[in-house]
């Protein structure tokens, strides 16, 4: 079963670094029209923080909205971004599904083995910094923080791709 | 469901559908983990606890995303400066190197 799920939920493709790039580049085209006309002046700093920041969302949303609903992590990082588009403070990642009673009991059966006690308190850190972490059991949230890492490594990379091909 | 090695505590009232987490398979999900944070990778030794891969994993994490933050930052200021027709030119010629 571990197989069949492995090669359903296939990590981080090329396909999904083009489809993220070609999201990013077009938001990053827009961020850029939207600035105020230029001035004969560099930017003020202010402006470039927040120039920053929508460059930070367009990239996390881009990502998401290219990695689609099939993953917890996407999903719900998708609808964190929603809520706060137009907001300009980034707060932090935290889960917004119920804990329902099944949850609840696969979580305490893995409390209760003794390979996982010493697991518990990394485990609890994982579900706050994975997107849509709080609700999942835990297989599932290891197997969401693999997908989610190799996404955010491809973000970076592209990112920097992005950089370093400006002309200075 | 197909039979499949579990391990001891058996009282869980689950529904019948709820797959049992076996210690192999988080065994097994844990060192994949292992094989993508850099950290760890970088030790070439299998005795890296769980725990030690979760915590490197979180690092790792939030390392990624003050990278994020960073490289939004130059962006920010890459965008900010210059031409409008070479800033557009050199977004084109990124979007083209894939």
């Amino acid at each position: 079963m571990t197989l069949a799920r492995d090669t359903a939920m296939k990590n981080p493709t090329n396909s999904l670094k083009r489809r993220f790039s070609l999201k990013f580049l077009k938001t990053l085209v827009r961020i850029r029209k939207s600035r105020p006309p230029p001035s004969p002046s560099a930017s003020s700093s202010w402006e470039i923080r927040w120039r920053a920041q929508k460059i930070k969302l367009a990239a996390y949303s881009s990502m998401a909205l290219s990695v689609g609903s099939k993953r917890t992590w996407s999903r719900a990082l998708t609808m964190k971004l929603r809520a706060t588009m137009g907001n300009r403070r980034w707060s932090s990642w935290k889960g917004s599904k119920k804990m329902t009673k099944r949850r609840i009991v696969a979580k305490k059966n893995m409390e209760k083995r003794h390979l996982e006690k010493d697991m518990n308190s990394g485990l609890q850190q994982l579900r706050q910094l994975v997107p849509g972490g709080e609700s999942m059991d835990p297989r599932s949230l290891l197997e969401e923080t693999a997908h989610f890492v190799r996404c955010l490594e491809t973000q970076v990379r592209v990112m920097r791709s992005i950089v370093e091909g400006f002309p200075c | 469901m197909s039979s499949r090695r579990s391990s001891r505590s058996r009282n869980i009232q689950s529904d019948s559908s709820e797959t049992r987490i076996t210690d192999d398979q988080i065994s097994d999900l844990i060192s994949k983990l292992q094989h993508l944070i850099p950290e760890l990778h970088r030790r070439r030794s299998d005795k890296v606890s769980a725990s030690k891969v979760l915590r490197e994993t979180c690092n790792y994490i939030r390392s990624l995303h003050k990278e994020v933050g960073d490289l939004s930052e130059r962006l920010a200021l890459l965008l900010g400066s210059g031409e409008a027709d070479s800033d557009q030119a050199a977004i084109i010629r990124s979007l083209l190197m894939y």
